[in-house]
């Protein structure tokens, strides 16, 4: 047989050391997984909003360029690269070991993160109250979803940042926080960027 | 081409004894018309080329457990994995195979292509011009329009022998699937949209028309007779059909597309129906008009047909 | 937002009302007492032998990848019960409901079930079988082997792991629930659009099916990840990639398309799911909703969910063919590029499943070509299997006889399903039941494999093999049904019956229905047989050695039988493809470690199973619109996996010398065996 290799007599059966599986990396590639499931519902999401931005999904209602705010849409973006700016730096004091630097890192980001979703609160409230909403049309389902989706992962994430505040001034920087300080930091850039596409493909190529 | 005989291979004898030894039951056997003709020439084409493989896979599948078992003591070659020349057989030849598949799966496409069937483009078909038929599926029944003629008919497809017929397919409310195993490609019809179909018969003959997708209570009861008739007895029919007192415009039609089981697929007729009541009920689907479907009849698990039939309109 | 509701609402029960529980109707009370009996049963039995705190201690609580794995199963082949009884049921009423002069009974115009009811049936068939028969028990045998023959002590994951289980058997919960409180849905197993919207099902069925099968996708997707992780991060040392056997290569690629296919089922049913509660327009047909969009998602899904299916099936092939011949896997290469193909092109194909929809040809064209392509790497599969069993030395046991039944079947689905590939054809029987018969011998492969690995696998689990002679006959009993149930079906298809009728009108199609009946017998009888097997095995009970078939070839074969909880006493070193063939041809097989070293193991949690729990109470909230129950469903699940969050217990250590007692006295070790009591290392640390 091609793959066989001869036994010989220091051939080595067991392997007693194989046992220290680094959890810490297979905690970081389920995590990737994870957010590649994530990124799959929402390129699902992109696409059907491709599919439904058409002027047959208006129903007579408004369309992308009535509905996008650019403007807000534009402060949102600052607000939520600020945000991924600001827990960078709290990564940034993680390796110092600084405990109160990461702490108002996190803060920070959170201040950022929130006055995003006020925006957005702000942007489909007034859509709403204008009989616009959700309901009105296919196309503003579409959007309201799309939106709305994105707002949850942020959610999401502030929920997450408010338990790991918790748990540095608890625990420390043990194996597990530090992991989970990681794993969301790799979450916030990716909802960052789920954000970024959506103003670019949403609000940009919807406005002009 | 004439492959009739592979209506014989593998599967087919034993299901022709099941039959009951006749073959009028297998519809799809007795095509009728140049698309059924030319769909079963393609059923028998493809299937004949994989017969070249699946056959002698098959074989193999039965003879080699049975050669090799551990006490007939045959050839054994602990080790042998591997076969540059087997491997490359087991790439190559269902490649091939698969290459003539394609090459008449895509002949097949264009040729029965039910918005415009490559097959009916023939001197014969083109002679006269084609009657035009609007189906409209409502919950549950069928309804042909004949506009050039101002009649419609539910659950009665009558066209004349010989001559091409396109229809054009929607739907008032959920999908459904225009379907006459022997005659025509079967098409979906939708709500908001249509589609089209084309079919010719050359001979005059009866067939059952059939809904193809699952669409509610009334579901089972949506086939449909198909009447080819001679171009006279055609005419004939016309006349008398737009004699009925029954007359369909579109409050009428409103009426007719509220939810109810037709069961027994009784037929009725109507005269003078509203020019373009195709286009309107399309696009009424599209302005958000629906035919709900009173809870009665989605929920009563213990009710029976008939009780439900009776329960149903209830307007949106 | 305003969501049209027929009927009464109130913040309690929200649309509950005793109404929704059947108790008119003979055939619900009937099934409502047998089920009751039966967990009577069960339930007395466990409390009579006081086995409460041990079924609790070590099965709902555990981490064990190998028990989990077990659930599975179980839950599987408990749905598959659930889905042969719809499969009777919907064949009796066909036969009796044939042609204008059959009559009727209790109450329905022609045999004996209202088209509602009917309807339900189905729908409940295909979506249990597919997700909460078959996937289940798939995801089982990944669990219990994947672990084993990639020499590691568990899954990557365990806590997920046994989230997933009861992700999974929350689902299935719901949609048993369905069948006493409320009804399920009538739009088929791929939720037909737009028949599922609320216009034309205001009822629960519909929300049934979207939650049980939102929650329980969930469930498959950590699974995914899991089974991911632990092929990549897991493996013994000197098990490089093109060591790995070939079941591990399937799980690795049906787990890589669950987790890609499985998001856009997610969305699918998300944006149904806010058509149906909020009132927006995604699938509606008026105000520019597009049920095409949710058509195309579904079937983006769908088609690759079917190989998602059938590839751990072709692994198992793989496993049992070789073991059974004496000689390695033919065209090892080939079979895993294979694989990958069947996995890749499985993308690309979707809109088969409407040709007839009105595409314009030229993209029915490329659907067309690019479906036929899987016939490729799928032949080259068959090819190298017979090439396996050519010039071996096969001992045909039940495991092998299944794969081969296996094969054949695949050949038939095959040849069916290339038929149907074909558009002019398929204008001809789309929808047809010949559809229905061309799956079905494909989910019969699916089956056969599944029937095939249990019998496999079962020694390596409970260490004692299952008895021969009543599996012969389960085997046979099953074969025939299958052949009298789906041979006249393509029959059927080819007179022209549609699927999915409580109706038939042509009175000529009795006789094949009548075959089909018959067959029902059969796979009746064949049920009886695989109890009795069970029975007769488990009285018995003859002790398997580690290497059960003697023929082995992989390292799960390599330790103890029945496997000890901590798998390997220690973690083997990998030289060869097939390991242990390679050992035995060296005579090392019996070769014992010369040393121990402590291992560490995770401790059970019940929070898993209270996840599960609450998951079913959130979804039953959510579909009789109970919102008070939904949301603090939903909000315990936050608050149990932050608390958990905060927990230090990272398991226990195994002291080298507990291992070499253990293994020196391996009844004691087995997975049905209790583990030592022991204290979570927190606490250990705190003494
Ligand atoms: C994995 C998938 C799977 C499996 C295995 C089966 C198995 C079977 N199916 Fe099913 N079927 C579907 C998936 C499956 N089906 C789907 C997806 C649909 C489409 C639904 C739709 O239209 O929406 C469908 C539809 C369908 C129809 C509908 C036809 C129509 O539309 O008109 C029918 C009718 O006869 C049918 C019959 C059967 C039968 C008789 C079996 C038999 O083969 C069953 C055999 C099983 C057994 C004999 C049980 C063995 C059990 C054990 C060994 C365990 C015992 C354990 C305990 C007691 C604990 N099926
Ligand atoms: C596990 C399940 C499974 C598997 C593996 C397959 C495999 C295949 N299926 Fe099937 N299919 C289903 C489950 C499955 N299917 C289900 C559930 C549905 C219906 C869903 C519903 O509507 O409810 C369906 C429906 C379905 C349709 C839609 C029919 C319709 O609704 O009108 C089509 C059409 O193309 C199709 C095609 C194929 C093809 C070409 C394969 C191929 O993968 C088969 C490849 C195998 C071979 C070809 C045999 C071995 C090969 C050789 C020996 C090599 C040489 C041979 C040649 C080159 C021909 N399937
Ligand atoms: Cu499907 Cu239009
Ligand atoms: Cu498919």
């Amino acid at each position: 047989m091609a793959t066989m290799t001869k036994a010989g007599p220091d051939t080595r059966l067991w392997n007693p050391e194989a046992d220290e599986h680094d959890s810490i990396s297979a905690r970081t590639f389920g995590f990737w997984l994870y957010m590649l499931s994530d990124a799959l519902i929402f390129t699902g999401l992109f696409a059907s909003y491709a599919v439904l931005s058409t002027p047959m999904n208006l129903a007579g209602g408004p369309g992308p360029a009535q509905v996008v705010n650019i403007t807000e849409g534009f402060w949102q973006t600052l607000l939520i690269l600020g945000s991924v700016l600001s827990y960078s730096l709290a990564s940034v004091a993680l390796k110092a070991g600084n405990k109160g630097g990461v702490a108002l890192g996190i803060v920070v980001a959170m201040g950022f993160a929130a006055a995003f979703l006020g925006f957005g609160l702000h942007d489909l409230g007034g859509l709403m109250a204008a009989g616009n909403g959700p309901d009105r049309s296919a196309y503003l389902s579409m959007f309201f979803t799309l939106i709305a989706t994105h707002g949850l992962h942020m959610i999401f994430g502030l929920l997450w940042m408010l338990v790991m505040l918790v748990q540095i001034a608890r625990f420390g920087f043990t194996a597990d926080v530090v992991a989970r300080l990681l794993n969301l930091r790799m979450f916030w850039q990716f909802q960052a960027t789920v954000w970024v596409l959506i103003y670019a493909y949403v609000y940009l190529m919807g406005a002009y | 081409m004439n492959l009739r005989f592979l209506r014989y291979f593998g599967l087919c004898a034993p299901l022709l004894m099941l039959g009951g030894c006749s073959t009028d039951v297998f519809r799809l056997f007795h095509p009728t018309g140049p698309v059924a003709d030319a769909e079963y020439r393609y059923t028998l084409i493809l299937v004949g080329v994989m017969m070249l493989i699946i056959l002698p896979t098959l074989a193999l599948t039965i003879i080699f457990p049975l050669r090799y078992r551990k006490a007939r003591k045959a050839a054994y070659a602990p080790d042998w994995s591997h076969s540059l020349g087997i491997e490359i057989a087991a790439w190559g030849v269902p490649f091939l195979i698969t290459a003539v598949l394609i090459y008449y799966s895509f002949n097949g496409i264009y040729a029965v292509n039910p918005y415009n069937p490559k097959i009916l483009d023939s001197a014969a078909s083109t002679a006269t011009a084609p009657l035009k038929v609007d189906v409209i599926s409502t919950d549950w029944q069928w309804l042909f329009i004949y506009p050039d003629q101002h009649i419609a008919t539910i659950d009665d497809l009558v066209v004349p022998a010989g001559r091409r017929v396109d229809l054009r397919l929607t739907s008032t409310s959920v999908m459904n699937a225009f379907y006459i195993p022997q005659v025509a490609a079967m098409m979906d019809a939708m709500p908001a949209m249509y589609t089209k179909d084309a079919f010719l018969v050359n001979k005059p003959g009866t067939f059952t028309g059939f809904s193809g997708e699952f669409s509610g209570a009334g579901f089972s009861w949506m086939h449909f007779a198909t009447r080819v008739v001679p171009t006279a007895d055609f005419e004939n029919w016309v006349n008398q059909v737009q004699a009925s007192p029954k007359q369909l415009d579109y409050t009428a039609f409103q009426k007719l597309a509220q939810p109810t089981v037709n069961i027994g697929a009784k037929p009725s007729y109507f005269s003078h129906v509203a020019p373009g009541l195709f286009d309107k009920v399309v696009q009424a689907a599209m302005h958000g008009v629906v035919y709900n479907v009173p809870d009665s009849l989605t929920k009563g698990v213990a009710d029976d047909e008939g009780k439900a039939g009776a329960k149903a309109p209830a307007h949106s | 937002m305003h969501v049209d509701l027929q009927g009464p609402w109130s913040p309690l029960l929200g649309r509950l009302t005793l109404g929704a529980i059947p108790y008119t109707n003979p055939i619900l009370i009937g099934t409502f007492i047998f089920a009751a009996t039966i967990a009577l049963i069960v339930v007395g039995t466990v409390l009579y032998f006081r086995k409460l705190p041990y079924l609790w201690r070590e099965w709902l609580t555990t981490v064990d990848h190998k028990k989990i794995g077990v659930m599975y199963i179980l839950v599987g082949l408990v749905m598959l019960f659930r889905g042969f009884i719809d499969g009777v049921m919907m064949r009796t009423q066909q036969v009796l409901a044939d042609g204008p002069h059959s009559a009727g009974y209790l109450g329905a115009a022609h045999g004996y079930l209202p088209p509602y009811h009917f309807d339900q049936v189905y729908s409940a068939h295909g979506t249990i079988m597919l997700i909460f028969a078959v996937t289940p028990i798939l995801a089982g045998l990944g669990n219990i082997i994947v672990p084993l023959q990639i020499g590691a002590r568990d899954m990557a994951f365990p806590y997920l792991n046994a989230v997933s289980l009861w992700l999974t058997v929350a689902g299935a919960a719901l949609v048993m629930v369905s069948l006493f409180v409320g009804d399920f849905s009538n739009a088929a197993w791929v939720g037909l659009m737009p028949l599922a919207e609320l216009p034309y099902n205001p009822g629960v069925g519909v929300d049934y099916w979207m939650w049980a099968l939102q929650i329980a996708s969930i469930g498959t997707t950590f699974n995914a990840i899991n089974i991911i992780v632990t092929i990549v991060k897991m493996r013994a040392p000197g098990m490089g990639w093109f060591r790995l056997p070939v079941f591990t290569w399937t799980m690795l690629s049906t787990n890589i398309i669950g987790l890609t296919a499985f998001p856009v089922l997610t969305v699918a049913l998300a944006l149904l799911g806010a058509d149906r509660y909020l009132g927006t327009h995604f699938f509606t047909a008026g105000l520019g909703g597009n049920f095409m969009l949710y058509i195309d998602l579904f079937w983006i899904w769908g088609h690759p969910e079917v190989y998602f299916l059938m590839l751990p099936a072709f692994g198992v092939f793989s496993e049992v063919i070789p073991t059974f011949s004496e000689k390695p896997l033919f065209g090892y290469i080939t079979m895993v590029a294979a694989t990958f193909a069947i996995a890749g092109i499985g993308w690309s194909v979707w809109a088969h499943h409407f040709f007839t929809m009105g595409l314009a040809p030229n993209s029915i064209a490329f659907f067309s070509a690019a479906t036929m392509l899987v016939g490729i790497p799928t032949g080259v599969k068959a090819f190298n299997w017979l090439f396996t069993m050519y010039r071996g030395r096969l001992t045909i046991t039940t495991p092998m006889l299944w794969s081969i039944t296996g094969i054949v079947l695949l050949l038939v689905g095959g040849l069916t399903g290339m038929m149907l590939s074909a558009p002019a054809i398929d204008y001809t029987v789309h929808n047809s039941v010949f559809v229905v018969a061309h799956f079905h011998c494909m989910v019969l492969a699916i089956s056969a494999g599944i029937f095939s690995a249990v019998v496999y696998w079962w020694p390596k689990v409970f260490g004692f093999k299952l008895d021969e002679r009543n599996g012969l006959a389960f085997y046979w009993a099953f074969v025939i049904g299958s052949v009298l149930v789906f041979v006249p079906m393509f029959g059927l298809g080819l007179a022209g019956e549609t699927r999915r009728l409580d109706y038939l009108y042509d009175p000529q199609w009795m006789p094949l229905l009548i075959a089909e009946e018959v067959g029902i017998g059969f796979y009746f009888l064949s049920v009886l047989f695989f109890l009795r097997m069970l029975y007769v095995s488990l009285r018995d009970r003859v002790p398997a050695k580690g290497d059960a078939w003697e023929t082995g070839r992989t390292l799960e074969w390599m330790t103890h039988t029945p496997v000890p909880f901590y798998n390997f006493a220690v973690t083997p070193q990998v030289h060869s493809r097939d390991e242990l063939a390679w050992r035995r041809a060296n005579g090392l097989e019996e070769a014992k470690p010369d040393r121990y070293v402590p291992i560490h193991m995770p401790s059970n949690t019940g929070v898993p199973v209270i996840i599960g729990l609450l998951a079913a109470a959130f979804g039953f909230g959510l579909i009789w619109r109970i919102w008070w129950l939904s949301g603090v469903s939903l909000l315990a699940i936050m608050v149990l996996v932050i608390i958990r969050s905060f927990n230090k217990n990272e398991g226990y250590i195994l002291t080298a010398a507990e291992i070499e007692a253990m293994e020196n006295k391996i009844e004691t070790a087995s997975v049905i065996a209790e583990q030592p009591k022991r204290l979570p290392l927190s606490e250990v640390e705190a003494h």
